[in-house]
């Protein structure tokens, strides 16, 4: 019996090949048990996300397993078998568990530390279940999985700063301000993009948004859309020597801000600092404007730019994940060779658990004089009696599975106390 | 006793002074951890040594320069400790403790600057709140430099490990601010009866003493900064220019107590 993983990702396969082969929901369920049906597979899992197509399974051959699958999920899609073949990972026992748990903790995705991926294999692990393709192993794997995710989620900075321009944009202004509760925002011109930092800005406590733009409809639209206020394009010096951030994206093709403007604005805010987020193309904000004392100025350029230090951040906190995914790998793997055994222990304990209490029955219903203390005294006795005669072959079975070898334990505790087939 | 004492709370400042920095740069959790503890059990031997020395002096272990030092250090790593606490703010550490471990540097207590001729609550009392004053403004410092060099990565808009560690500008700015406020009027009080003190005591309020006269001067630099800022909207950078210069002339201050002959020092 051996556990492995095989797939293929965004790291080796091109999009249009994972594209064919990503399955939907409903034809997973159909093709879990067309897999659980052969008698090649034991236990699995697929995992399918636009960015990888992954079974997780148990098999006694694995070779053959991961043919017949694949065979079976290229037939399902359509696709030539040999493209698919020719791209195929397969990972084994240890190196299964850490890729498993790297897949969890979004240490294998294209975008470190995103937090989508532990959604989708939970989704995976819960439709296997009901499948019923899940077995010990498998549950064993993945429910470790997830609190390796969790673990690495809390104990490491991996997902702690932004990949996109406009969450960037709301940590720098966070870095400025502090809370941002109660911070007023200005929006200068209407883009998708300028909403999106909005909204992100609106979420962080930012109250209240002000819209202007040079056509007014447009400004009332988005001002709406924001539960906030417009104001007329003339009156923005007025409205900027209110607010604390400020988001353009005009499509004007000269800036909208000049120096000027900002100084005669700063000079009346006492030293309250001013943030421009300039997202617009040609820039919406003039380039000497974040000379100025208290004003920060970013644009879309600056915002990349500190993307790309968050990206190498979530690199570096990476490296301390990859070392707490080691560990777990190996407390994992101690663990594994215990759930080999752990259903022929607790089918020995039922087995036994099912004689004594069957005994102890027919024992009190001969002694209907008996007191609560006697009833009590038998049931304690008989009870200790299954447990000091169960210590010594539990204790063998662990330690046969952690030497390696407890096949032969297996069947021989099988055969001696009754348990029927394996 | 207090002697090997002291030693060992100095290597303790040393331990922690380099796991703070560490932890700056590296960012581990781990580290800071072993910071914080350092810095405690220094801090712990610190106030054993110091209450040992009180006890064989029979007097509060304030009357030498170096003493003062010494206590003022001990504040300075209470501070810390407390402020870090109080604002989650895990990297104050690294810019505090180098100060507090030079000032526990200069504690070996072999000169005596002040004669058995001077003594008194008032004296206990002068050195008492000016050590309280300068230990805030050792806060006081340290968030100036964070300030600046959080701004300067904000400014420059090349994000560094500092920007990831240092907390925001307007929680550094308020920092600095309140270290300003509370120190300040300690300062004040603290000067004020050493004036009243020197009138009695020297006969004059200016006699030529370099520690006396570079401390009006630094107080000066303080009380103008405070001014402008509770007036003049005074702030951010310029604020903590104002404290770096004002701490600059507190450390020529506490030197020549230290190394200037003069009524304090010799």
């Amino acid at each position: 019996m051996a556990l492995f993983v095989s797939g293929l990702s965004h790291r080796n396969a091109p999009v249009e090949l994972r594209e064919q082969l990503a399955v939907e929901e409903d034809k997973l369920r159909e093709l879990l048990r067309d897999i659980s049906s052969t008698n090649a597979v034991r236990e699995a899992i697929i995992l399918s996300t636009c960015n990888r197509v992954e079974v997780y399974a148990v098999a006694d051959v694995p070779g053959e397993a991961r043919t017949v699958m694949f065979r079976r999920l290229c037939r399902h899609r359509g696709v030539e078998p040999a493209a698919v073949e020719a791209v195929l990972y397969t990972f084994a026992e240890g190196d299964a568990v850490r890729h498993a748990f790297r897949v969890a903790s979004s240490l294998d995705s294209m975008v470190i530390g995103e937090p989508q991926i532990l959604g989708q294999v939970k989704d995976a692990f819960a439709l296997a279940q009901s499948c019923e393709a899940v077995g010990p192993a498998l549950h064993a794997l993945f429910t470790h999985a997830f609190a390796v995710a969790k673990k690495v989620r809390t104990e490491t900075e991996i997902a702690r700063h932004a990949v996109s321009v406009s969450f960037a944009a709301v940590e720098l202004a966070k870095k400025i301000f502090g809370g941002l509760e109660g911070k007023a925002v200005l929006l200068v011109g209407a883009g998708k993009m300028s909403e999106l930092a909005a909204r992100h800005l609106v979420e962080q406590g930012v109250f209240p948004v002000y819209v202007t733009n040079r056509t007014w409809g447009r400004a009332q639209e988005m001002a709406r859309a924001l539960s906030g206020t417009a104001v007329p394009f003339d009156e923005m010096s007025t409205a900027l020597a209110a607010v604390d951030i400020v988001i353009t994206s005009t499509g004007a093709p000269e800036p909208v801000i000049r120096r000027e403007l900002v100084q005669r604005v700063m000079h009346g805010r006492r030293g309250r600092p001013l943030f421009f987020i300039d997202i617009a193309v040609p820039r919406d904000v003039e380039g000497t404007v974040d000379s100025l004392d208290d004003v920060y100025c970013y644009d879309i350029d600056d915002l990349k730019q500190v993307v790309d230090a968050n990206i190498r951040e979530r690199v570096r906190e990476a490296h301390r994940a990859e070392i707490l995914v080691e560990r777990e790998v190996a407390k994992f793997l101690a663990k594994l060779g215990d759930v080999e055994v752990i259903p022929t222990i607790v089918s020995l304990r039922e087995r036994l658990e099912a004689i004594r209490s069957g005994e102890v029955k027919r024992t009190l219903a001969r002694l209907p004089g008996a007191t609560l203390e006697t009833r009590e005294a038998i049931e304690a006795m008989s009870t200790a009696i299954v447990n000091k005669i169960l210590h010594a072959p539990i204790t063998k079975l662990r330690e046969s599975s952690r030497a390696g070898s407890p096949r032969s334990w297996l069947e021989l505790v099988h055969e001696l106390f009754g348990l029927g087939r394996r | 006793m207090h002697q090997t004492l002291l030693t060992v709370a100095i290597i303790g400042y040393v331990a922690a002074t380099g796991l703070a920095l560490a932890y700056l740069v590296q960012r581990e959790e781990m580290l800071h951890r072993l910071a914080v503890l350092a810095t405690l059990a220094a801090w712990v031997l610190h106030t054993i040594a110091l209450l040992a020395l009180a006890i064989d002096l029979g007097r509060p272990p304030l009357a030498s320069m170096p003493e003062a030092v010494s206590v003022a250090a001990w504040v300075v790593v209470l501070l810390e400790m407390w402020i870090e606490r109080r604002y989650g703010l895990s990297v104050l550490g690294a810019f505090v403790l180098p100060v507090a471990l030079v000032l526990s540097l200069q504690s070996t207590p072999t000169r005596t600057l002040i004669g058995p001729t001077l003594s008194g609550a008032w004296l206990w009392v002068h050195i008492g709140l000016a050590l309280v004053g300068i230990a805030a403004l050792v806060l006081n410092f340290a968030g100036a430099v964070m300030y600046l060099l959080q701004e300067h990565q904000l400014r420059a808009k090349r994000l560094g490990t500092l920007y990831y560690t240092l907390p925001a500008l307007a929680t550094l700015d308020r920092l600095t601010y309140r270290t300003l406020a509370f120190g300040f009027p300690f300062l004040t009080t603290g000067l004020i009866l050493g004036v009243l003190w020197a009138g009695t005591a020297w006969g004059s309020v200016f006699t030529f003493d370099p520690l006396a006269l570079s401390s009006y001067v630094a107080w000066t630099v303080y009380a103008a900064t405070l001014a402008g800022r509770a007036a003049g909207g005074w702030h951010g950078r310029r604020a903590a220019y104002f404290a770096i210069l004002g701490f600059a002339v507190l450390a020529l201050t506490l030197s020549a107590g230290l190394f200037l002959p003069g009524k304090h020092g010799g």
